[in-house]
């Protein structure tokens, strides 16, 4: 089997993997990385979204031997010592997860609509930007709300 | 958020406990399970809605390398394995009984895991691979050869309720397995007979999905030494599962542990056990190894149970004032291709009338079966399909018998002095303000100013629509729940419960009850539910039963606590139980200001050998009740739509909500709740529709391409309010608010829809009311009023 190494949230990882591996197969299965979800397997929920070299994909329709030398992060690869990545806190802050499956996708599409539109979001461009991600629980109300405040959160912190 | 927290207590909106967990991908949904030396199950499904099955050859499937069972019908029954074990009807006590009108017993059909005679519906499992990878599981699958013998479908409700229609099981007399009357048919016919109004209304419910986010999935694993499997797999509550799961394996309950830990959405589809999650287990047991199998979305839409699919025929009957006299109706429910579950008709029926004062009703109750997935509860089960069929007849009413849609509520609406009040099919709605939740939902959605709004909506060349929908939802739900309280000298509080959490946020809001009663702070109160090794005794989370029961279990066991540790704290202050007081955590002596804490009683109780018998030993007590009456939550909603006349593209534009929870324990969490039933109900309303095949039987909303999903862009921000009367009928006041944003979404999105088109002579536009339907329906009307096949521009007034 072809053997593949990248960067997951900051560490170097090398496994022997099959071609048809997807990278979300990779990262749940191979890494134990269970935070990335599938809800398709057809690129149409969200659920599995991460950031491949700094842009959101969704995973369940990546190789993982596609990723050779690339860096991916994860849900995983959010919070710091320092506790939750202000976006995290937000969504905690507005109740924008309930069920919480669909939660690690928006928050990696969260983070990447932030480094897209710049953190000065009005709702309509959240509403917009988010139309990726499918979530069955919060009717979206709460998640708009706290995209927002997360990004102007991170604004606020000069955190990337 | 708007609203800060200021302790944890009842009535606070407390941040989540789960939050963190479920923020960081710490999370354990049923996927995330994974066992030692696992196998992969991967399921034959029928590509047939209809079929015999003459053979399944599965050598060329058994010969592929990692393969390790083909398992089949056959197999399953040679094995002794019996039918799921369903419940057609919800047996509470509060709600009517629907029995044949000719006497006739119920119809049954076993519903084996694993289809046997014939295949019923596209989807439908006949076989399991079960090899080392899911790959090599698939490749096997791909193998299994089946010969059919492909018989007629019949996949529509009412094509499927006709005499000739291809027979779903042989032994029925026809595919109509339930045929009901409900209600006063004489009072009925005599109040039709001197109506002066009657207005006519059919529809066909359509049918949707619960599209849970987490597609469903299960791991099983036999220990032969002890004789006992263990199934990790969401559900809507772990006691019924493992029931349900021993009844199947045919084996007694002790020999099962069902264990669920995050479940990613359930909304009643997912609420009881399903054919996968027994053959895992069974497959577990011939193979020797634990099994796995994940859902994925394709089989999610064909083979997740359904829901709603309601065909009625409702007239409305009125005075020359606008007095309801009666309601009368056919409704029809697809069943699907088992008799599964009649309890959405079933529901529907019995408030069919609402809280309207409704002199008396007839509805003729149908369940029919078809070459379909069997269709279950669905949030707020057959609630949102018959509040749309009467708030429809009352704007009906009011625009073709010239009365105000709002007036004609009002006239009708139930005050609060007519509650308790007897509904023409027997349900006794306790109590509540439902002039003022219409009266607040109509200020909310600033209905006064509607008509400026349409006209500045004219000028962009919109059509604009508002309506309005009252509502009341039953619940009830299996009667029984039980909590065991334990406080650990170390500091902890344990609350064991039999239901589950899907989303609701039960760690968090059943902690704000122990933090209320006993005064232990939220981070030290841990609620354990979902393992039936700890959980004995639950009903699991349906019907708005999760706080209205867990509540009242609460409460009755933290007063034992309570009691109890008021005489221990007796004995350590040396006092007496009656002169120790207990507030915030701590037992004190009222004169004297002595206190010893709720943790320091803990450790007494385990120390102090010569306690009372009763009183030695941990510091526990549970409270097990069976509480007989239903709950009665309500509200009204308004909606505010514009659409698009070339291309018939639908915007909401407001939302506005008013419901009452009786008493609100986390109104952050009651909010988020009915912000997601809004969308699932306005998802209903204009995008979501299992669209089977009529000539084929096949599924043709198969995935999220073709089965459209409510996105973050089809919705304005809510505006939500939560009333609070207190139920008279509950210890605490509690109503349910779970389903309250879904049970008049269905019927305010429409209202407002035929409001904003009705000037072109459009009377009624079904569900989903998709950009073509409203198109057509515009280009019919101007049509019929013109003679021109345009659809006319709104003009500015």
């Amino acid at each position: 089997m072809p053997v593949v190494s990248m960067q997951v949230n900051g560490q170097t990882v090398r496994a022997a993997v099959e071609g048809r591996t997807l990278l979300v197969q990779f990262l749940r299965e191979t890494l134990s990385l269970t935070g990335t979800h599938v809800g398709c397997d057809t690129t149409q929920c969200g659920c599995c979204t991460v950031h491949l070299d700094g842009a959101a994909v969704k995973s369940c329709t990546v190789l993982a031997l596609s990723c050779e030398g690339a860096a991916v992060t994860t849900i995983e690869g959010l919070a710091s010592e320092r506790g939750l990545h202000p976006m995290q806190a937000a969504f905690r802050e507005h109740h924008a997860l309930q069920c919480g499956f669909c939660t690690p996708g928006m928050v990696m599409s969260a983070l990447a609509i932030v480094s897209r539109c710049g953190p000065d979001l009005d709702q309509a461009t959240i509403r917009r930007e988010l139309e990726g991600n499918l979530c069955r629980c919060t009717g979206y109300h709460n998640i708009v709300k706290a995209v927002q405040a997360g990004a102007a959160a991170m604004k606020e912190a000069d955190r990337p | 958020m708007d609203e800060i927290a200021t302790d944890s207590r009842i009535g606070q909106p407390v941040r989540r406990k789960e939050d963190e967990r479920l923020l960081t991908g710490k999370g354990c949904f049923s996927d995330d399970v994974n066992l030692p030396e696992q196998a992969y199950a991967v399921f034959v499904r029928s590509p047939h809605a209809h079929a015999r099955i003459r053979s399944i050859d599965a050598r060329a499937a058994r010969a592929i390398a990692g393969v390790l069972a083909v398992l089949t019908g056959e197999e399953l029954l040679a094995d002794g394995l019996k039918p799921l074990p369903h419940v057609p009807f919800s047996m509470h006590p509060a709600e009517i009984r629907l029995a044949n009108r000719d006497g006739t017993p119920l119809f049954s059909a076993p519903h084996y895991p694993l289809a046997c005679d014939k295949v019923r519906f596209v989807g439908e499992a006949l076989a399991v691979v079960v090899a080392a990878s899911v790959a090599i599981a698939k490749d096997g699958a791909e193998q299994v050869a089946v010969d059919y013998e492909v018989l007629p479908a019949v996949v529509d409700t009412l094509a499927a309720a006709e005499p000739d229609a291809p027979r779903i099981w042989e032994h029925a007399t026809s595919n109509v397995c339930l045929d009901a009357d409900a209600g006063d048919r004489a009072a009925t016919e005599a109040a039709f007979a001197r109506a002066v109004h009657v207005v006519r209304f059919s529809t066909q419910v359509n049918r949707v999905t619960g599209v849970t986010m987490e597609p469903r999935a299960a791991v099983a694993q036999y220990d032969a030494a002890r004789q006992r499997y263990t199934l990790y797999a969401g559900s809507g509550g772990a006691v019924r599962l493992k029931d349900d799961l021993a009844t199947v394996l045919d084996i007694p309950a002790a020999q099962v542990r069902a264990v669920m830990r995050d479940i990613g959405g359930n909304f009643g589809t997912r609420g009881m056990i399903y054919p996968e999650f027994c053959v895992v287990a069974w497959a577990a047991r011939r193979v020797g190894r634990p099994v796995k199998w994940t859902c994925e979305r394709q089989e999610a839409f064909l083979a997740d149970y359904q829901a709603r699919d309601l065909a009625v025929q409702a007239e409305l009957a009125l005075d020359a004032q606008g007095n309801f006299l009666a309601l009368r109706s056919s409704n029809v429910g697809n069943a699907g291709a088992h008799p599964t579950n009649f309890s959405p008709l079933q529901k529907g029926v019995e408030i069919m009338s609402s809280i309207y004062r409704m002199p008396c009703a007839f509805v003729r109750a149908r369940a029919v079966l078809s070459n379909t997935s069997p269709t279950r509860p669905y949030r707020s089960a057959g609630r949102p399909e018959v509040m749309y069929v009467l708030e429809r007849l009352i704007d009906l009413a009011a625009r073709e018998c010239d009365f105000d849609r709002i007036a004609l509520r009002e006239r009708n609406l139930l005050r609060q002095a007519e509650l308790p009040y007897t509904n023409p099919f027997g349900m006794v709605y306790d109590s509540g303000d439902y002039h003022g939740a219409m009266a607040k939902a109509l200020e909310l959605g600033d209905w006064a100013g509607f008509p400026a709004r349409r006209e500045q909506a004219r000028r962009r060349g919109k059509y604009r629509g508002i309506g309005v929908a009252n509502y009341v939802d039953t619940a009830s739900g299996v009667p029984r729940e039980r909590a065991e309280i334990s406080v650990h000298p170390q500091g902890r509080v344990s609350v064991v419960v039999g239901t589950v959490s899907n989303g609701q946020g039960h760690e968090t809001s059943f902690a704000q009850l122990v933090n209320e009663w006993l005064g232990v702070a939220l981070e030290r109160v841990d609620i354990i539910a979902g393992d039936t090794d700890i959980v004995k005794v639950g009903g699991g989370t349906h019907s708005g039963r999760g706080m209205r029961l867990i509540s009242i279990v609460v409460l009755n066991a933290s007063r034992q606590i309570i009691d109890k540790g008021k005489r221990i704290a007796a004995r350590l202050l040396e006092s007496d139980p009656s002169r120790v007081r207990f507030d915030a955590g701590r037992f004190e002596v009222a004169e004297g200001g002595r206190a010893v804490t709720l943790f320091e009683v803990a450790a007494a109780a385990e120390r102090l050998g010569d306690l009372p018998e009763d009183l030695r030993g941990p510091l526990t007590a549970f409270s097990d009740e069976t509480v007989k009456e239903a709950s009665f939550p309500y509200g009204a909603h308004v909606c505010e739509v514009e659409i698009d006349p070339e291309l018939g593209a639908v915007e909401i534009v407001r939302y506005a909500a008013v419901d009452d929870a009786g008493r609100a324990v986390n109104p952050m969490i009651i909010h988020g709740q009915t912000h997601g039933g809004i969308v699932q109900g306005v998802g209903q309303a204009l995008y979501e529709n299992c669209y089977y095949d009529p000539r084929s039987g096949q599924l043709l909303a198969g995935s999220f391409m073709d089965y459209t999903m409510p996105r973050a862009d089809h919705f304005p921000p809510f505006d939500t309010h939560i009333s609070e009367v207190p139920s008279t009928t509950h210890p605490l006041g509690m109503r349910p608010a779970g389903e309250g944003g879904t049970t008049p979404a269905l019927a305010v999105v429409i209202n407002a829809i035929v409001d904003a088109l009705a000037e072109l002579g459009v009377r009624h536009v079904e569900m989903p009311a998709t950009p073509e339907r409203i198109w057509r329906a515009m280009r019919a009307a101007a049509g019929t009023a013109s003679g021109n096949s345009s659809t006319p521009m709104p003009q500015a007034q």
